[in-house]
């Protein structure tokens, strides 16, 4: 969690392009010990080339990272101390699993019987004994990431970076993954920095959280307070807010915030264009006079709309962005 | 799990694998049966069960041998260090010009052996180039040497090409994160991407040894009877000794003697490809900056001028010969009345049978390859089944085949006017399985979606082929079609065996004025060939896929 310790990592007025095109502008940011930063944006915004950069892959055109306040940039990728897990586990192929986690400790020198400890703690750690002798091309998508997460752990990083390294498995492990990391980070006080795509994910991982848009850092707090606050239009968009002109600028409204009624009654009209089941209740897209397409979430007890019928839309709270 | 690199078999709509059976079976009657007989009726003629003997009594043979394996193993030997160092920097730096000069580096390959023989003299034969300068060097002109650097001229390149294929065979996913573990560029090299290098240059060495053990022009020109290999000496029995059988057992001899490097060529080049198409990689990361990087392009920098060096002066010497007269007058008396009267025809239908030979077998090889795309497309595990199957020709060596293809062949198809038809059959033959190697890999990533959306609107099976797959295909095709046409225009071996004057290819004929001793004109023919040779590989590199070996 956030403490008043110094900062572990440290991001500073980071700049990478790759060839002419600028992918990173101006990022700055501070991971705490023990913390977990989950650094959202949709694909293509930069976040793997900013893990590439703070893990020594990239060469930054400006700026610094900095590991216990030490500066990184003429520090080689192996001696950094920064872990690195991707979406693909990239375990190594002809070694069983005890050897791809025994490769950290094993290429850093340390002795076989401490390399056996910390490999066998590492297993333990993310539920994978027993599975020492088993070749990684047998295991499932999440066994090889909790094989990674292990052999990650094993070399004693400082911070990890991972890589979207859930959006490969499937949406029934992947929960009960994203919980498992989360615990084994904790455990061992790691900080980490968890880029992902999907927003959901981002705000239950991240101690903080912060969006990442078109290379810049557009926000960065506590998942609450980012979500209910987004600073500007992109953030909002991002966030899933329903977005309306409104004069010069937008307004802007969560769908949870948005409901139908009957018309006649005060709101805004518009027409159902579909009606879906999520679980909780009913999700409605609706279109407007003026033709935006806008996402409105009932509970289970409300009535649920039919497509093609005319309501009113109202919205409790919500905001406003300038262009 | 399925392999990654398979092709993934469509859901709709089967078709037929048939249009394997004219793959299967023009390599069968032109290449497998003819050899088969041939060595059925060796060992009727030869004796039987003792044959072995009989044929190791003859020294001649058992210096063949001996000479296959000496220039086989040293040209090997020699050829895997100086081709890997420059094969990793291909394959681990960026730098520009790479993809140009991995283009480049083919051109040896696809240099015709005897114009390579002949350079080698124009270099370092007695008035030699480089020899007058520097007469050590001399040693290159004549004998084993000359044939060993002849052989490294053709082989070195394809070890690089083979070493930076391993080199990118290697995940960089796995390397970044084998880094981030602690591991440094030694650990990287030993654990990730090292192992793929070795894998690949292996599979050179073993290319280059059956290359050399079965060379033909360079020990018959740079060196004599001394130094014939097997391939040279079954030429010399059957031609010059008048015994059929005995080369027909020393030919049964030598595809024994070949099965065992084939064998390993093969799965080398298995493992190799299974990798390369396994992985998803980045751009290589790794940019021109330390003193090692330095002496490795130093080191590539020195093999491309050598070869660069060679080429231009074949062309040089074959414009301006070392005794004097006018410069481009060897090229005059090449199309003139003279050489028609040593070569028996003129040079023109010389460089019409070239071409037309060329051609028709690069359109065979063409065409077997459409219909082997089809077949996989219907059966893709038809592909390991079918590709070892397209290499058994790699086992037989070009005078072996000529060899089979005269004595079984000639006589059905009426004699000598036939020739030509042997000539085009061996040459697609030989030029098979490194032709289709180009078409390979995009035949491996054939995707079925769009062909089962062709057959779910209704399009026939070889409609929704020609409309779907064919066209991504299309340049693969293109490159195996301008492979096997390169091919067949250097092909010396085999056409010498068979050819008749009537049907002398350019080849021949810088062969035919060589040993009349025409120099000027030899290297005029030789630099002509060259010059044809280098515009169809543009074509290759300008029209086609990178080409595979």
């Amino acid at each position: 969690m956030p403490s008043s310790e110094p900062p572990v990592l440290e991001v500073e007025d980071l700049s990478v392009s790759l060839g002419r095109t600028s992918v990173l502008d101006s990022i700055s940011f501070e991971v705490a010990p023990g913390e977990l930063l989950s650094l959202m944006g949709p694909n293509g915004s930069g976040k793997t080339t900013l893990l590439r950069t703070i893990v020594g892959l990239e060469r930054p055109a400006r700026g610094a990272v900095r590991l216990d306040g030490k500066d990184l940039r003429d520090v080689p990728v192996h001696r950094r101390r920064i872990g690195l897990l991707l979406q693909e586990a990239a375990l190594f192929p002809r070694r069983t699993v005890y050897e791809n986690v025994a490769y950290g400790p094993l290429v850093q020198g340390r002795s076989l019987s401490e390399t056996d400890t910390e490999a066998r703690r590492a297993l333990e750690l993310v539920r994978m004994q027993g599975f020492e002798e088993r070749n990684p091309a047998t295991l499932s998508g999440g066994e090889r990431q909790r094989v990674a997460l292990a052999r990650t752990i094993a070399a004693h990083p400082r911070v990890v970076l991972l890589d979207e390294p859930f959006a490969a498995i499937d949406a029934g492990v992947r929960a009960g993954l994203r919980g498992e990391f989360r615990h084994v980070l904790a455990e061992r006080g790691i900080a980490a920095v968890h880029v992902t795509h999907d927003r959901e994910e981002g705000l239950f991982l991240g101690d903080r959280v912060a969006i990442l848009l078109e290379g810049r850092l557009r926000a960065i707090g506590a998942p609450a307070t980012v979500y209910d606050a987004p600073l500007d239009v992109g953030t909002a968009r991002f966030l899933g807010y329903n977005l309306l002109p409104e004069g010069p600028g937008w307004m802007a409204f969560r769908p949870q915030d948005a409901r139908l009624d009957p018309i006649g009654s005060v709101g805004l009209p518009v027409d159902v264009l579909a009606v879906g089941f999520t679980g909780r209740g009913s999700l409605v897209v609706v279109q407007c006079a003026s033709g935006e397409r806008l996402e409105v979430e009932l509970d289970r007890h409300a009535a649920r709309p039919r497509p093609g019928e005319h309501l009113a839309l109202s919205w409790e709270r919500s905001l406003r962005f300038s262009r | 799990m399925a392999d990654p690199g398979e092709p993934v078999r469509s859901a709709v709509g089967d078709r037929g694998a048939w249009p394997v059976l004219p793959i299967i079976g023009y390599v069968l009657l032109f290449a497998l049966l003819p050899v088969a007989l041939l060595f059925g009726q060796g060992l009727w003629a030869g004796g039987g069960a003792g044959w072995i003997d009989a044929l190791t009594q003859s020294p001649l043979n058992r210096q063949a041998f001996e000479n296959s394996l000496e220039q086989g193993s040293l040209s090997a030997v020699l050829a895997v260090p100086i081709g890997y160092p420059a094969g990793v920097f291909l394959g681990r730096y960026t730098w520009p010009g790479r993809s140009a000069v991995r283009a480049f580096l083919l051109v040896p390959f696809l240099l015709p052996s005897i114009v390579v023989v002949l350079g080698m003299l124009d270099l370092f034969g007695p008035s030699g180039t480089v020899s007058s300068a520097i007469p050590a060097l001399g040693v290159l002109g004549h004998g084993l040497p000359a044939i060993v650097a002849a052989n490294l001229l053709f082989n070195v390149p394809i070890v690089i090409l083979f070493t930076a294929l391993g080199c990118e065979s290697a995940s960089s996913e796995l390397e970044e994160t084998a880094a981030t573990l602690g591991g440094g560029p030694a650990r990287a090299y030993r654990d990730v991407w090292g192992p793929g290098s070795w894998l690949g240059a292996a599979a050179g060495g073993f290319l280059t040894f059956l290359f050399s053990a079965v060379a033909f022009a360079t020990p018959l020109v740079l060196c004599g009877a001394r130094c014939y290999t097997v391939e040279a000496r079954i030429w010399y029995l059957d031609q010059y000794g008048f015994d059929p059988t005995g080369a027909a057992l020393l030919a049964l001899a030598l595809f024994l003697f070949l099965v065992i490097p084939t064998a390993i060529y093969l799965v080398l080049l298995h493992r190799l490809r299974s990798s390369s198409s396994s992985v998803r990689t980045r751009p290589r990361p790794g940019r021109v900056r330390s003193p090692l990087a330095y002496a490795l392009a130093a080191e590539t920098i020195a093999l491309l001028g050598a070869v660069a060096f060679f080429l231009g002066t074949v062309l040089y010497r074959s414009l301006s010969p070392p005794g004097g007269g006018t410069f481009g007058a060897p090229w005059a008396e090449l199309f003139g009345p003279a050489a028609t009267h040593l070569l028996g025809i003129p040079l023109v239908q010389v460089l019409a049978n070239t071409l037309f030979f060329a051609a028709v077998a690069a359109t065979i090889v063409l065409l077997l390859g459409i219909l082997a795309g089809y077949a996989l497309g219907a059966r893709p595990r038809l592909a390991t089944g079918l590709s070892l199957y397209l290499f058994l020709p790699l086992l037989i060596s070009p005078v072996l085949l000529a060899f089979s293809l005269a004595e079984f062949w000639r006589p059905v198809l009426g004699g000598e006017s036939t020739v030509w038809i042997l000539i085009i059959v061996s040459q697609s033959i030989l030029a098979l399985p490194f032709a289709l190697q180009s078409l390979q890999i995009p035949l491996a990533g054939l995707s079925p979606a769009a062909r089962d959306s062709a057959r779910v609107l209704g399009a026939p099976a070889w409609i929704a082929y020609l409309d779907t797959d064919l066209p991504q295909v299309r340049r693969g095709l293109l490159t195996a079609g301008l492979f096997a046409f390169a091919l067949g225009l250097g092909e010396f071996t085999a056409t010498y065996f068979l050819v008749t004057p009537n049907f002398a290819t350019l080849s021949v004929a810088v062969y035919d004025l060589q040993d009349l001793r025409q120099f000027p004109l030899a290297e005029a023919a030789a630099g002509l060939l060259l010059l044809v040779s280098l515009a169809v590989f543009a074509a290759v590199n300008y029209g086609g896929n990178r080409a595979e070996l």
